[in-house]
């Protein structure tokens, strides 16, 4: 298992990417519950610390239940950020994830995300309402899930994908 | 309960669903899938198509947790499975390979999709998740309606020609699909020749295809419905008929003489197989300019009405062909006047033409070409299937041949390309040829 980045290291999301985590991309983030069984669910939107080296994810507590047990007890979590208009996919894991209360203005960025990839996906075929819908949460529903990025891999469809982002540095 | 039946609306790849699994050592992993796919009540398969994380997870520990949205409400759903096993060829894979080729091609990634293998799952749970819905879009037609009333109308058909052209103008009149033809196999199964069209400018009565060509020749081969939702050249017929027609010979080029129908911007396909007592009779294709026109629903409702025809069409050959007495010795009419015309038969690929221009070949052409030797020689107007099939000369390839759908073929090109020569039924397996000028047959050996 990857172990987390010493702070000696640079973090493994650069400007770039930060901002693709931070766009209007769909996001789905896994843990591992008892028995080794996998679950998901859906986030609504991605908040990068200004170092870079944690990712917070928001999502609907009432949608969360078995993602925020598996989360408390095994601390392991994946996510997968997917740009509809370009398919660009890239995956982050971390060992360290904590679900808690969301931060003052992290609210208002859920629904600035929301109105933004309902954008994203209009000119594509899909109603902005499906995407209000899918992702649209009440504050009191909110949930923060905190990790440190300790891998990234690429998951654009293609001969590519899975292809480390860069490599954990020992 | 939810059932997997009950949320086939999230398995038509319309919206990308999500696959999250777990390693040996309990590390998650979570990825985007381009297909979850309807198998049936219990399973569903997920498109295999690149070797990564998801794939080496699963061949460890064999259960996923898959998220689902219905494109029409945005109602989400969470799939627990378990792994069962890849097909890799078969009905549920080209199933499943037809349908990625559309939304490969939807999404601007044909080339990179290309399936490996249907992965099928067995689902142990469905849960809805909490959430705001949207009205959906349109509310559906109702399908059983229109299976009811296209049911009662086929039960009516006395005749094979009519029961296909019945079936044509229900898809039109009761489910509002007014592009579709049916195809049936040649006696030696390499082929499909169209019998009847609906909707398009030309019949392409004639027209051939290979079999394994196009979504026609897969649903043949493999015996299953095909279907696609979006514009795809994958399944394009064109090219492949010509490719095999260049690789073969003169007889073979004959293939491309006769147009297939077609909408030239077909974005919505379905081909559903018509069979009876475990053979393919012919194959049921409908087509659309709309994208995402056919649905598991559509499927279901076509393969009902398919298997009715086959049912009826079976039926109706049996019938057709256990009436054995004699042709009624009616006197030829008097011999038309005018110049006659030349019609040649080619005996190495019995193609036919009349003058210069090319009606028909193989047994249709063989069958055409024995009335007209009797009623050159034997003043015989009157013919029966029955005699056609015990005739030495036509070589129909076997007695299961649907010698009725080649009657239909002839009949139909000769009413499209010929004013003086006309079939016509005159009862049960029985008709005439009427004949308003004179001809001269001229045979020419292989």
């Amino acid at each position: 298992m990857v172990q987390s980045l010493p702070m000696s290291q640079p973090p493994l999301i650069d400007e770039e990417l930060a901002a693709f985590l931070c766009g209007p991309v769909s996001i789905y983030v896994a843990s591992r519950a008892a028995g080794n069984l996998p679950v998901l669910v859906r986030a609504s939107g991605c908040r990068i610390a200004p170092d870079r080296r944690r990712a917070t994810l928001f999502l609907a507590r009432s949608k969360s239940e078995s993602v925020i047990g598996a989360v408390r007890a095994a601390r392991v979590v994946a996510a997968v950020f997917t740009l509809p208009s370009s398919h660009r996919s890239v995956q982050l894991k971390g060992t360290d994830a904590e679900v808690g209360a969301p931060a003052a203005g992290d609210f208002e960025m859920v629904a600035r995300y929301v109105e933004a990839f309902a954008r994203e996906i209009d000119p594509l075929g899909y109603r902005a309402e499906m995407g209000r819908a899918l992702l649209s949460l009440d504050a009191a529903d909110l949930v923060a899930l905190g990790f440190t990025p300790s891998a990234a891999f690429t998951q654009t469809p293609g001969p590519g994908a899975g292809a480390p982002l860069r490599a954990a540095a020992p | 309960m939810i059932t997997v039946d009950s949320i086939r609306d999230c398995l038509e790849g319309s919206v990308p669903a999500t696959v999250a699994t777990c390693a040996a050592d309990g590390t998650p992993n979570v990825s985007q899938v381009s297909q979850v796919h309807y198998v049936d009540g219990g399973h569903v398969a997920l498109s295999f198509q690149f070797f990564n994380k998801t794939r080496e997870n699963v061949l460890a520990n064999p259960r996923a947790a898959v998220a689902v949205i219905d494109p029409g409400t945005a109602a989400q759903y969470r799939l627990a499975l378990e792994y069962l096993r890849t097909e890799t060829e078969g009905p549920l894979f080209e199933r499943m390979k037809a349908k990625l080729a559309g939304i490969a091609s939807h999404s601007g990634m044909s080339g990179v999709f290309r399936l490996r293998g249907a992965d099928v799952y067995r689902v142990l749970a469905i849960e809805r998740l909490p959430g705001r819905e949207i009205p959906p879009p349109v509310p559906k037609k109702s399908l059983l309606a229109a299976l009811r009333a296209a049911s009662e109308r086929l039960m009516r058909c006395t005749e094979f020609g009519k029961l296909l052209d019945e079936l044509l103008a229900c898809l039109d009149e009761a489910f509002g699909i007014g592009h579709a033809m049916v195809l049936v196999p040649d006696g030696a199964g390499t082929r499909l020749y169209t019998v009847a069209s609906r909707g398009y400018a030309a019949s392409g009565v004639g027209s051939e295809i290979p079999m394994g060509c196009g979504v026609i020749g897969v649903a043949a081969r493999e015996r299953t419905p095909i279907r696609i939702s979006h514009m795809t050249s994958d399944y394009a017929y064109g090219q492949a008929i010509r490719e095999r027609a260049a690789e073969q010979g003169m007889a073979d080029r004959l293939e491309t003489m006769i147009p297939l129908p077609g909408l030239p911007d077909s974005r919505s396909q379905l081909a559903v197989p018509v069979s009876a007592d475990g053979r393919l009779l012919g194959v049921l294709y409908v087509e659309s300019a709309e994208e995402m026109r056919f649905g598991y629903d559509e499927e279901d409702a076509l393969v009902a009405l398919a298997t009715q025809t086959g049912m009826v069409a079976r039926l109706l050959q049996e019938a057709a062909e256990s009436h054995d007495e004699p042709p009624a010795a009616a006197a030829r009419a008097a011999p038309p006047g005018g110049a006659p015309v030349t019609i040649r038969h080619y005996a190495a690929d019995g193609s036919v033409f009349i003058g210069d221009d090319y009606l028909i070949k193989g047994v249709a052409g063989a069958i055409f070409c024995k009335l007209l030797r009797d009623y050159a020689g034997a003043q015989r107007t009157e013919f029966t299937n029955r005699e056609l099939r015990l005739d030495p000369t036509i070589r129909l390839p076997d007695l299961s041949d649907n010698l009725e759908a080649r009657l239909i073929l002839l009949a139909r090109r000769l009413a499209e390309r010929c004013e003086f020569l006309k079939i016509e039924k005159t009862g049960r397996g029985r008709f005439r040829l009427a004949v308003a000028r004179p001809f001269r047959l001229v045979e020419i050996p292989a």
